[in-house]
């Protein structure tokens, strides 16, 4: 069907926007980091879809010989580590958050107003 | 085939839009923690043994302790907060 | 200001609205799904299984073909983890503390014995895999990456069954420090074996082994092994940061 063939995109493209919206009107800093792994997620849909194709195994060719269709290991080499890190780099705003709230008794970036 | 590809990007739209529109904290980290999971599904129909791995034992456990950590030391008052 | 977030809103809806169309071309025009596999992919999925005795392609993607970015990855995880480290203890110093933070009208749940004993059977069984999986990492699905993230969780479940004392004493941060340290050092030392024997930067010149070997894949256990120690020491790390913020101070500390 018609939709199979965009589908993966239509779903990164709403798992960005629908990540940003929550960014967006986020009360909350813990709440809008949560979104932002909305966001990181988007992009991982996108690339493993770029690398898949109908009909193809995983590229293990440890049961089956090589020459066996099998997607694309590149896309998920990337997708690896990136999923890993990613963790990484969400630990180091929550840090960032939690020393916010420790300095400005607040979380909520409305009633953050710019250090004079 | 198709179909099980097409399940499991719509749970995962649904997921992620259920992370965002949840406003309160720690109802969120078990939003997080569904979206992991969804998302560890989603790249075994892609055929990505590996990342499914990954996604799963990061996306499911590390991260949501990471928030719950942060959320109980938020509600604690911030009490080991000496500005030095 | 409750019209400053209503407005953020509309204006947040207005501009993905007007954003749409446009993401309907793109998806419009972008390669129909599933149907062609990219160069790159298909070059490496025809000719890699012959060169290197190691049956998981996307591991020797990771720690063969483009060990650089996988280098690069893990510095930016080093460097992410020191981050946490110095904000963390810049506001609270380096020793640790005995009591939970204490929370009006909630009360600590007592220690349950049974979730002790299971987390302390669960341990040893998720630490013997988690070294199940780095070291097949280059003949099934596996590798450094994934063995690090499921060490780390399961030493969570430590601190879950015996108490935060407890976990800290058995499992002394300077060890995870270490862990961590050893394995960056280890991924570039990984990179340098080839230069010593004239080979360039991470050139895979290590004998490659039998087919569906452990040891097989000449540098890519070893960086497997570096990887898998440095993202457990990382994440481990990160935890015990995380968790000494919910500690209370005692008597007479600042």
């Amino acid at each position: 069907m018609a939709l199979l063939h965009v589908l993966p995109w239509l779903a990164a493209a709403w798992l960005m926007a629908i990540g940003i919206y929550g960014m967006v009107t986020s009360r909350n800093y813990v709440h809008l980091i949560g979104c932002l792994s909305v966001v990181q997620s988007g992009t991982y849909v996108l690339l493993l879809a770029i690398g898949f194709v109908w009909g193809a195994g995983p590229p293990i060719f440890y049961d089956h010989p090589p020459g066996t269709p099998a997607v694309d290991p590149v896309m998920q080499a990337l997708v690896l580590t990136d999923v890993v890190v990613g963790a990484a780099v969400t630990a180091l705003l929550l840090a960032l958050a939690l020393q916010l709230q420790k300095r400005r008794k607040t979380l909520d970036p409305e009633e953050l107003e710019p250090i004079p | 085939m198709t179909f099980v590809v097409a399940g499991c990007l719509v749970l995962v739209m649904l997921s992620g839009a259920l992370v965002a529109l949840t406003r309160r904290p720690p109802r969120q980290v078990l939003m997080i923690s569904a979206h992991g999971l969804m998302l560890a599904m989603l790249f075994l129909a892609l055929q990505a043994p590996d990342v499914a791995y990954s996604e799963i034992a990061v996306g499911t456990a590390l991260v949501p302790v990471m928030f719950l950590t942060v959320l109980a030391s938020a509600r604690g008052g911030g009490r080991r907060n000496v500005p030095r | 200001m409750k019209y400053a977030v209503a407005l953020r809103r509309c204006l947040c809806i207005a501009a993905l609205i007007v954003l749409a169309p446009a993401v309907v071309l793109v998806a419009l025009r972008m390669p129909v799904f599933g149907e062609k596999l990219p160069a790159y992919g298909a070059t490496i999925n025809a000719h890699v299984p012959s060169m290197r005795q190691a049956t998981n392609v996307v591991a020797v993607v990771n720690f063969d073909v483009r060990a650089l970015d996988t280098l690069g990855e893990e510095f930016i995880f080093v460097a992410a983890t020191t981050g946490l480290a110095v904000l963390l203890r810049g506001g609270r110093g380096e020793d640790a503390s005995g009591k939970p933070v204490h929370t009006d009208g909630r009360r600590l749940p007592a220690r349950s014995e049974a979730i002790a004993l299971l987390t302390r059977w669960m341990l040893p069984a998720t630490a013997a895999y988690s070294i199940y999986v780095v070291a097949h990492g280059q003949i099934t699905p596996g590798g450094g990456f994934q063995a690090g993230a499921i060490l780390s969780s399961g030493l969570l479940l430590l601190f879950l069954g015996d108490g935060y004392r407890s976990w800290r004493r058995v499992m002394p941060p300077i060890s995870m420090q270490l862990l961590e340290a050893l394995g960056a050092v280890g991924c570039v030392g990984v990179g340098l074996v080839p230069m010593v024997a004239g080979a360039l930067f991470f050139q895979n010149i290590l004998p490659q082994g039998a087919h569906k070997s452990p040891f097989g894949g000449g540098l890519i256990p070893l960086m497997n092994l570096a990887v898998g120690m440095a993202i457990t020491g990382g994440f481990a790390n990160t935890m015990v940061e995380f968790l000494e913020e919910t500690r209370e101070p005692e008597e007479g500390e600042p």
